[in-house]
């Protein structure tokens, strides 16, 4: 009892101090209380709760579906997608389509509009004008029923609407701008189509689909975060259980599993996991198996040469001299004492895990081509490296987030749950 | 004569030479180790290909049929499957699988030119290792002097740079950096250039007797082709390298700190030496003995690196083979490759092992 005393005292002390400090001397000082620097666990634990809910909801986060075409193609990030939009004489007041209805005597003095030749403006023109026609006729008397005027190039088309020719033209906002300058009279007006949603841009913008890479990246959380918690823990349910009775049966068994483990650890990962994803097929169950098999030697090395130590305790000898079964041995003294390692393994494989399952879908291989996959999402971007970066650039980034969580939280654990590493 | 062959002469010839050189002079534990070393190798080569045999053969999924697709002839199907020896029972399979990986006998492409595999193989596997080893050294340098340098500057702000450096860079995908490589120093800045070994035009002028194309450059005395070689080099390299790197950083500061308070460098601080000498020139020389260890346990990651850095780069190794036989579902050249990486893994981490005892004299069975 007496040699407890001073611990004692110390650990009022200790309190007492921490009671006069403020919060963020405290937070600083739970690098004491835990070992570990508190700002590594923090910040991991936020990005993988932060990775959870977006896995676990990703209709909050994504605007659209992964496979949904939405935009144009390969539009850059933040852009505006082009809309067809009406171009007019600045100061003639035109900047919708609606400013174009015109009174009862239309029939004789519809208005021109011009349009190029073979693009779908003048089809969206003609149909949205029809719509603004239908609601007009129920409220008033005004009507809108353009005359479309047809030219063969963009230059022609502003030409017209700058010699007062036509009174507007309707072209797509892309090539207006690129334009803009040699028609210095022409004023652009806004989108005809009157829907609001695509323009806001996309934040990350689309691929060569036209689907929203930001939705797709969404999506893609999911498969990931499934492929990195499924795998890890169909190694851990085979290599725990395997280490403990290998380690503690020892003999010809433990020779003979080590042998087998100590291979398969040996051999390149991403390899075998090549190897079994191209015989097995495509599917996601597949890459599972895969790379679960590449993780299990990882538990039952650990776990393994912890049992090994901790079956010589003296509690271990105890229980076995009580008459304890094997099997109650290992599940309540020696299970127990492997458990931090255990957590700090499948973190850390969890990264692992994700990195190999992102390694096989770049190469082609495990899931099935439609799937929003980062590695997908990569590998198909690589075509278009020269043209669209960012293709390739987010997808990766997400990849690299999410492993360095899980890579930190393993770093986090390690120094909690280890402490003799605490000085290193 | 074969690139394999001549490579083997060069490096083989060698290799076996010092072996047998420090059987003879060796002390008598060092004479046993190196023989149970070479014997537990034997159980791993045949555990190894024993596991390439368990995944092609005995996992659900018929290789042939796939091959041909859901259309193909039966008849077609039924007359690879006789030829390769498919229909026969698993252990004729297995032991003549077996029989073939000691004698090295791949079988021919079922695709293409119906080539010997290891024809095919003994082209590319030069450019794996022209790959492979620089990058290996690259991490070797960068990890030694950031690990010595973060343990000498512990708990310092270079500590933890180096520290969170180690970290992210053990996470980022190897063919992302790849690729953001290619896109910041070949596509922006066009420094290097992003795929192949060598130029064309200077290609079609070198004669190749390894088709290690550093080493045929230097032999032919082609600068234009040497500086080519190595400019193509650089990034595949660099994102092999950097990614290898963050493990040896770790691993060497760790065994650096761990070292730096042993009695001895107390004792050499005692007499006044200064702290940089204490560093790297006491502490670093014993910390160095585990990173030994640490390569031989790196091939596998160097080995899977390799295939992906490879697709990125149209680097024509034994990874982009690997990957191009697959999608032409070529049986015979995937069940190779895949076995020859795992020999090369056994090779690699026999090799680390003798080097390990030798600098490290408490190494013994």
């Amino acid at each position: 009892m007496s040699a407890q005393e001073p611990e004692v005292e110390e650990k009022q002390q200790w309190e007492e101090e921490l009671a006069r400090v403020g919060l963020v001397r405290r937070l600083l000082r739970a690098r004491r209380w835990y070992g570990a620097d508190w700002w590594f666990v923090a910040i991991s634990g936020v990005m993988v709760l932060g990775f959870l809910i977006v896995a676990f909801l990703p209709g909050l986060f994504a605007r659209y579906a992964p496979d949904q075409q939405v935009g144009p193609r390969f539009l850059a990030p933040g852009a505006h997608p082009a809309v067809p939009i009406l171009v007019a004489a600045s100061g003639s007041g035109l900047v919708n389509l609606e400013d174009l209805a015109v009174g009862p005597d239309a029939e004789v003095s519809r208005p021109k509009v011009a349009v190029v030749r073979g693009l779908p403006t003048a089809g969206a023109l003609r149909e949205r004008a029809q719509v603004i026609d239908d609601q007009l006729q129920v409220t008033g008397d005004l009507r809108l029923r353009p005359s479309i005027e047809r030219y063969d190039t963009l230059d022609e088309a502003l030409q017209a609407v700058a010699d007062g020719d036509v009174v507007a033209a309707v072209v797509g906002s892309d090539l207006f701008d690129a334009d803009a300058a040699k028609f210095p009279t022409l004023a652009a007006g806004n989108d005809i189509t009157g829907e609001q949603a695509a323009a806001g841009g996309f934040l990350l913008g689309t691929n060569q689909i036209g689907q929203d890479l930001f939705s797709r990246l969404v999506w893609g959380t999911r498969v990931a975060l499934l492929i990195g918690f499924a795998s890890a823990g169909v190694a851990l349910v085979a290599g725990v259980p395997l280490g403990l009775i290998a380690g503690y049966a020892g003999g010809k068994l433990d020779r003979l599993l080590t042998l087998l483990m100590d291979s398969l650890y040996a051999f390149p990962g991403l390899i075998l996991a090549i190897a079994i994803t191209a015989v097995l097929g495509p599917s996601i169950l597949n890459v599972i198996v895969a790379i679960a098999v590449l993780y299990v030697p990882t538990y039952y090395r650990i776990v393994r040469g912890q049992t090994l130590s901790v079956k010589e305790d003296v509690y271990v000898e105890a229980a076995q001299s009580i008459g304890a079964t094997s099997g109650s041995i290992l599940r309540r003294y020696i299970y127990p004492n492997v458990i931090p390692s255990i957590s700090i393994i499948f973190s850390v494989n969890i990264a692992d895990a994700i990195l190999t399952g992102a390694g096989l879908s770049f190469l082609g291989l495990g899931l099935p081509p439609n799937t929003a996959d980062w590695g997908i999402d990569v590998a198909r971007g690589q075509e278009f490296i020269q043209s669209a970066w960012w293709l390739v650039t987010f997808p990766g980034l997400a990849i690299m987030m999410v492993v360095l969580a899980f890579t930190m939280m393993g770093e986090g654990l390690t120094e909690i749950l280890n402490p003799k590493l605490r000085d290193r | 004569m074969s690139p394999l062959a001549l490579i083997f002469l060069i490096v083989g010839i060698p290799a076996l030479a010092g072996l047998i050189y420090i059987f003879v002079r060796g002390s008598s534990g060092l004479r046993r180790f190196i023989i149970t070393r070479i014997a537990l190798t034997l159980p791993m080569v045949f555990i190894l290909a024993s596991l390439v045999f368990f995944v092609m053969h005995i996992l659900p999924g018929d290789p042939i049929t796939s091959a041909l697709g859901p259309k193909g002839d039966p008849a077609t199907i039924a007359r690879i499957q006789d030829q390769l020896g498919l229909n026969d029972p698993l252990v004729v399979q297995y032991g003549r699988f077996l029989g073939d990986v000691v004698t090295l006998n791949f079988g021919d492409s079922l695709t293409g030119g119906h080539r010997p595999v290891l024809d095919e193989m003994s082209e590319r596997f030069p450019a794996t290792l022209e790959l492979v080893i620089p990058a290996a050294l690259l991490a070797l340098i960068l990890g030694i002097v950031g690990g010595a340098l973060a343990a000498s500057r512990r708990k310092r702000t270079t500590d933890y740079g180096l520290r969170i450096y180690s970290v992210v860079i053990y996470s980022i995908p190897i063919f992302w950096l790849g690729l953001m490589l290619q896109l910041i120093f070949g596509l922006k800045l066009g420094w290097f250039p992003i795929s192949g070994r060598i130029d064309a035009v200077v290609s079609t002028g070198l004669h190749r007797v390894t088709n290690i194309l550093l080493i045929d450059s230097i032999l032919a005395w082609n600068w234009t082709a040497f500086r080519s070689v190595v400019w193509h080099l650089v990034l595949p390299t660099a994102t092999l390298g950097l990614i290898l790197s963050g493990v040896f950083v770790r691993l060497t500061r760790i065994n650096v700190i761990e070292t730096l308070q042993m009695d001895y460098i107390e004792a050499a601080r005692a007499r006044g030496i200064r702290e940089r000498v204490v560093v790297y020139s006491h502490a670093l020389r014993n910390a160095l003995i585990p990173v030994v260890t640490l390569i031989g346990l790196q091939v596998a990651i160097l080995l899977a690196g390799a295939v992906l850095t490879e697709t990125v780069f149209s680097w024509p190794g034994m990874g982009q083979y690997l990957v191009q036989r697959i999608s032409a579902r070529d049986y015979t050249a995937v069940q190779s490759v895949i076995t020859m990486f795992a020999l090369m893994v056994a090779v690699i981490s026999l090799a680390m092992d003798i080097v390990y005892s030798l600098v490290d004299p408490r190494v013994r069975y």
